[in-house]
């Protein structure tokens, strides 16, 4: 009875361990596959190759592993000229660290303000405004780029060729007067906390502007983080109406990415610049990247907001 | 409930509106008159400009739109690979001529796309620009661009360039014929090599091509795009005896939209057997083959075994550079292909053997100007031009930045260039080489008063790419062209490239009969 | 505070129950004026008079400015790139040639370089509708102002003293913080987001298609009602037959796509949850990171390395030449015209499974832990499998927690413009059309605007689109738990 019941357990503890062992490898192949592609541009970035007479290789190329490793694809990103621009890698990364940084603030302002107005409040065109909202967010968002531009343009804020640089700010403005529209994730995070703090610390006289700041603010830690999150990453990755909004001609003031795709996709495109492309993705994935890995945790709590409530 | 709401919205649009006034360009006389006078423009000028500002302020749409004010700076939009060797040449302008009265700011931009830019906003783009010849009717029928009238100007356009460039820079207006575009930099197709694995004998020939292709296991020949300017290679290809071909694009044509059809043709025996010969020599494994997706410098690439050559231009001299490496670098003609048996099969007026050289548009880059630049501008603006496009200028740019100058003349030039060590072989070659080709090309259609229906495709060279990979072909809702292999259907390829040239469409039928003969 | 009983379904947009509040006020117009004090009497007429009366006076400064402001714009008409605003624009809406409205230009001066270059018509209908949403805004203020004044009239009649500007302030951070929170929102949204779209839809009923204009060489456009909808149909115009033939296989791959892409992902990151959260399973950690990676790392980036990799000269080509199973490259993602639609299609769904994949595997994770494990034991004792643990309880339960999200995830699939333009840029192409094997609506809807300039073709496309994903979403997520309680967590 008792060598059965050993064997049945060893026998269970065997079955267990060949389960671990499988979900082990597929774990870890399916981690290689995730993996290959992000690590073929690090690799990339660090192509060194040259050929016989010593002119730099800097297409596509079929083998996975560099023969030479160096920094030259670095060392030209922050040297070069791009369109015209001198030194224009370092000025579309810091244009797109200002964008990024103000269009963080105005939008996470937004998102809360709308997020918390949608929860914890009652009124009267609460319903309406979230089924407007919704109906919003169907239409392909580029259809109303060409208006945007001339509505930032009739303002100054575009296509002014007195002061390129006001683009900036029109930009700045086109990404995050729409950032309050996508409230729902907040909403879904409000929802969560109890009705019941809020009651209480109304019948204790407080306006709800201090409700808003002392107890859901507080609270909220980790919506806010999400939210900064989300629309800090944004301006690095939007590569269609930054070029529209801040103009063709004006390299210099682009975002990282709108360059970075021009380098590659141009009608002349020029490919000898893949491996100064992979460069320049591994410098803007490096600051994006460590950010995400630090604010993980509340990255996968927004998710997981966005998740119950859509 | 809202009152507060709507205050605010309110307050903020009549602000912002107000604001846009503000903002506007053509208000801002203070902030003007403070740059125009750091610019050393003399007192009277500013203010002439600033009172044609305030009086074209008050113009109403109905009425003509009034062209940007003067900011006291010229801006030109020239080829990015060259913005820097411009804006020196504007410095070293400004610096001899101090009175000039303005700033120049020069600015890089796409070639490719900079018609488009400028149409999608011509208020926002620079007031000279520069573009390749064929996009002046575009640009010149959309009011984007202003006539250019300036006599001494008109006269050393007249005087420096050939007459194939002199039938395609005017444009109509108000039933008036004007020069809109003065040349600066001619383009042609030819030969990119690599010299380790393709002899110089070899490159003459695309058969010679096919031999060092099949001995190094690659793809003989490739091409930078699939747009009408890169096919022009085979369908302008000409026989090399007399230089001969019976392709007629747009003499005689005079409006695209009326449909008036004028006497082009490309259907002539010449041309289907050269079709038919592309068609063979692309199904070769070691023949023509498109760009790829990586990029044709990919292609290039020795290790990935793409292809031996590219038929380029000019503006790819540094990506080919690049892609090959210097000393592999090899420029010469388009090469000649003789035509097969089987290519020639039921033609009567072409024989096997014939020999034809790859064809090109000979194209012109321009300088233009802005129709919505400030009038008093206008002068300026023309003086600049006619130094920017002068000989010397145009010297130094194929010195510096291999622009290949456009004048007559310009192969003695380049030619003492090579004699005085001033270039290297390979710049050598390229311009010489582009030069001879000018001689096997024609600049492409370009017909008054309306665009280029050639380039801005309408799907002309969509029908040519499937003729060569010989797969179907639809148009208007039937299936026009099934299959793209037979003699009937490859006539009937090229009626359609020809009727879309000159109607901007695709025909609703094709006749009973197609003519044979050219 | 506007009509106390509700004049619009609750469903309907906002812009009606507008117009419906205005023929409310209509309405009430008479009784009001009879009824209310000299100041109300006033404030029909001249805004924010009512509350000066009532000694109101910043209120009542605030509504005058406004008044003044929005008639002096309507009057004087500035002209921002040679486009007015106010009545020149209403008037200017009509692209009348004849009248004179909108003009060709082209009139130059070889002498002084003067040109005129014409009317710019896309400007003159923006303007319009921002000149028709002035008169919208100068109608609520009339009503609000008024209101105000009847509240103030009230307020006396019954002892009270109304409200003084700093107790109106007061109240906005407290009874009316919601206005507060909202009002930049709703700029916003009405500046950048609601008059686009009105714009774009109005695109649609008109001839602004660059390809056209520059065959016939002008620069103007005009209204030609239903023409680019008939053409869909007919095949008429220069992109007509393109929408004709290829309107619904696109439609067709878009649903396919959304459908698959959704699922795939959906599933497979519940079947990676499940992997990682294993019992006794060490590294978890580590194994989160990894998958977490491909989030981090910025779309544009990562899609264009796996089409790089995937591409004729990649690594993966490569790899499968050495290893003998093929001799010449494979077009996977379909750039190549003839290259096979079925692969390209094949790939994408696999690409957007790489990157969609850890997403839904981190979301599902928090919610897999918190299923109650009783449920896991009591199927344990009746002998379920694992297989038949996961479809009768794990499933089920994280499908019900979800719904909403799988819901806004298809509708986002089908608009997901960013992974096909930059995997398969559409293709393979086919010879002729604009729209290729892997396109969806929303990327041939760049092709035709952006590439091709046809911005009326573009926006009958987008109005499909939309018709499309609002019917989808209006239908499901009405129907969905989510919504329908979504009150009750208040």
């Amino acid at each position: 009875m008792s060598t059965t019941k050993k064997k049945k357990v060893r026998s269970q503890s065997r079955a267990r361990k060949v389960s671990l062992g499988a979900t082990y490898t597929v774990l870890i192949v399916l981690g290689i596959i995730w993996l290959v592609p992000l690590i073929w541009i690090v690799l990339s970035a660090f192509r060194c190759e040259y050929h016989e007479d010593g002119t730099f290789i800097g297409t596509v190329s079929s083998n996975f592993f560099p023969r030479q490793i160096g920094f030259k694809n670095f060392k030209d990103l922050f040297t070069e000229s791009y369109y015209g621009v001198p030194y224009a890698f370092p000025k579309w990364m810091l244009n797109t660290l200002i964008i990024a940084v103000i269009d963080c603030v105005i939008s996470t302002f937004l998102v809360l303000s709308v997020a918390y107005c949608m929860s914890k409040l009652k009124f009267k065109l609460r319903k309406t405004f979230m089924n407007v909202t919704m109906i919003l967010g169907l239409f392909p968002g580029f259809m109303s780029m060409i208006a945007i531009y001339f509505l930032l343009k009739s303002i100054g804020l575009t296509g002014n060729p007195q002061h390129p640089e006001y683009s900036v700010i029109g930009l700045v403005l086109a990404y995050s007067a729409g950032a309050g529209l996508g409230f729902q994730i907040a909403k879904g995070f409000f929802d969560v906390i109890p009705n019941a703090l809020v009651e209480s610390a109304k019948l204790d006289g407080c306006t709800n502007f201090k409700i808003f700041r002392r107890i859901i603010l507080p609270l909220a830690k980790p919506i806010i983080i999400y939210q900064a999150l989300m629309s800090f990453t944004g301006p690095w990755m939007d590569f269609i109406f930054a070029k529209v909004i801040i103009g063709a001609d004006n390299a210099r003031y682009w975002t990282v990415s709108v360059g970075l795709y021009s380098m590659l996709f141009g009608t002349h495109p020029d490919t000898n610049l893949f491996t100064q492309f992979a460069a320049g993705c591994v410098i803007v994935a490096i600051p994006i990247v460590t950010l995400f890995m630090f604010l993980q945790q509340y990255y996968v709590e927004g998710v997981t907001a966005g998740a119950v409530k859509g | 409930m809202k009152r507060l709401l709507a205050i605010l919205l309110a307050s903020v649009m009549v602000m912002s509106l107000l604001a846009g006034c503000g903002g506007n360009p053509s208000s801002g006389g203070q902030t003007e008159a403070a740059k125009t006078e750091e610019n050393k423009t003399e007192p009277g000028q500013t203010e002439a400009a600033n009172t044609e500002a305030a009086a074209q302020e008050s113009t109403e749409a109905a009425k003509p739109a009034p062209s940007a004010d003067d900011d006291g700076l010229i801006r030109v939009w020239v080829g990015e690979e060259s913005t820097e060797f411009y804006q020196k040449a504007c410095d070293t302008y400004l610096a001899d001529h101090p009175d000039f009265g303005y700033q120049i700011e020069v600015k890089g931009m796409d070639t490719g796309s900079v018609a488009q830019t400028i149409t999608n906003d011509p208020t926002a783009a620079a007031d000279i620009y520069t573009v390749a010849h064929d996009n002046i009717g575009k640009l010149a029928a959309t009011n984007c661009a202003k006539p250019i009238t300036d006599e001494a100007l008109v006269a050393q356009v007249t005087a420096d360039n050939p007459e194939s460039f002199q039938n395609v820079i005017n444009s109509t207006l108000k039933d008036k014929v004007y020069l809109y575009g003065v040349p600066y930099i001619s383009q042609a197709l030819f030969l990119y090599y690599n010299k380790s694995l393709v002899t110089e004998e070899q490159a003459k020939t695309f058969e010679g091509l096919q031999e060092a292709a099949k001995a190094a296991g690659t793809k003989a020949i490739t091409v930078t795009g699939d747009d009408g300017f890169n096919m022009s290679f085979a369908l302008l290809a000409r026989k090399v005896s007399d230089k001969s071909t019976t392709v007629k694009i747009y003499e005689g044509a005079e409006s695209v939209s009326g449909g008036s059809k004028g006497v082009s043709n490309c259907q002539g025996d010449d041309t289907v057997a050269i079709v038919r010969w592309l068609q063979e020599y692309a199904a070769d494994p070691n023949g023509f083959k498109w760009a790829s997706s990586d990029g044709w410098e990919a292609d290039l690439n020795k290790e990935n075994k793409g292809a031996l050559a590219v038929i380029g231009g000019a503006w790819h001299y540094n990506s080919a550079k690049a892609a090959l490496g210097e000393t592999n670098l090899g420029i010469t003609l388009i090469p000649t292909f003789k035509l097969t048996e089987s290519s020639v099969e039921g033609l009567s007026s072409v024989k096997a053997g014939d020999e034809y050289r790859g064809g090109t548009f000979a194209d012109c880059k321009c300088f233009m100007i802005n129709a919505t630049s400030a009038a008093s501008k206008y002068k300026k603006e023309q003086e600049l031009i006619m130094y920017l496009s002068s000989k010397e200028v145009q010297n130094q740019s194929y010195l510096e930045v291999m622009n290949v100058p456009a004048y007559v003349g310009a192969a003695d030039y380049i030619k003492s260039c090579y004699d005085e060590g001033k270039v290297s072989e390979s710049e050598y070659m390229l311009a010489a080489s582009q030069v001879s080709m000018a001689e096997w090309g024609i600049p492409q259609p370009f017909i008054t008063g309306t665009l280029n229906t050639y380039y801005y495709s309408k799907n002309a060279p969509a029908v040519f790419r499937a003729m060569i990979d010989k797969t179907a072909y639809p148009t208007t809702g039937d299936k026009i062209l099934e299959e793209t292999e037979s003699l009937e259907s490859i006539r009937k390829g090229l009626y359609l490239i020809e009727y879309l040239w000159m109607h901007g469409q695709a025909p609703s039928e094709f006749p009973g009969t197609l003519p044979s003969e050219a | 505070m506007a009509s106390k009983k509700k004049a619009a379904p609750k469903d309907k947009a906002n812009r009606v129950s507008v117009f419906e509040r205005i023929g409310k006020a209509f309405s009430d117009f008479g009784k009001r004026f009879v009824d209310g004090s000299l100041g109300t009497k006033l404030s029909h007429f001249i805004f924010g008079a009512g509350n000066i009366y009532h000694k109101q006076y910043i209120k009542g400064l605030l509504f005058f400015l406004l008044q003044a402001g929005i008639l002096v714009l309507m009057i004087a008409c500035p002209t921002i790139n040679g486009t007015p605003y106010g009545w020149k624009a209403l008037r200017n809406l009509s692209l009348s040639q004849e009248k004179g409205y909108v003009s060709e230009g082209g009139d130059f001066d070889p002498e002084t370089g003067d040109f005129t270059v014409g009317s710019d018509c896309k400007l003159i209908i923006l303007f319009g509708f921002v000149t028709i949403a002035m008169i919208i805004i100068y109608f609520l203020i009339w009503n609000m102002n008024i209101k105000s004044s009847v509240k103030a009239d009230n307020d006396k009649k019954i002892g009270k003293k109304p409200a003084t500007f700093r107790e109106d302030l007061a109240e906005l951070l407290d009874g009316k913080f919601h206005v507060l929170m909202l009002t930049p929102t709703c700029i916003a949204a009405a500046v950048f987001t609601i008059l686009p779209t009105v714009f774009m839809i109005a695109l649609a009923f008109t001839s602004y298609n660059s390809q056209d204009m520059n065959d016939l060489g002008t620069n103007l456009f005009r209204w030609n009602g239903l023409q680019n909808f008939r053409a869909v149909f007919t095949g008429e115009g220069s992109l007509g037959f393109e929408i004709k033939n290829r309107f619904l296989p696109v439609l067709g791959w878009t649903f396919i796509w959304a459908i698959l892409a959704t699922f795939t992902c959906y599933f497979g990151g519940i079947i990676l949850a499940l992997l990682i959260n294993k019992k006794g399973l060490r590294g978890k950690k580590i194994f989160r990171t990894v998958f977490i990676f491909t989030i981090a790392v910025p779309q544009f980036i990562s899609l264009l390395a796996v089409r790089n990799l995937l591409g004729e000269y990649g690594p993966f080509n490569q790899m499968l030449k050495n290893m003998g199973v093929i001799t010449e490259s494979v077009g996977f993602l379909g750039l190549r015209p003839g290259d096979s639609e079925i692969l390209a299609k094949v790939m994408v769904i696999i690409v957007n499974m790489w990157v969609g994949i850890p997403y839904t595997m981190l979301m599902t994770s928090g919610i897999l832990m918190n299923i109650p494990t009783d449920l896991y034991e009591a199927a344990r004792v009746d002998g379920a499998s694992t297989v038949k643990m996961f479809f009768k309880i794990t499933l089920p339960y994280v499908i019900f927690i979800t719904t909403p999200y799988l819901i806004s995830s298809f509708v986002g699939n089908i608009n997901s413009f960013n992974t096909i333009f930059l995997l398969t840029g559409g293709g393979p192409t086919y010879t002729g059309y604009q729209a290729g094997g892997t396109d969806l609506l929303v990327t041939w809807l760049y092709k035709v605007t952006i590439d091709q300039g046809s911005y009326n073709t573009g926006a009958v496309i987008g109005i499909f689109t939309f018709i499309i994903t609002a019917t989808i979403t209006l239908v499901t997520y009405r129907r969905s738990k989510a919504y329908n309680e979504e009150d009750t967590f208040q």
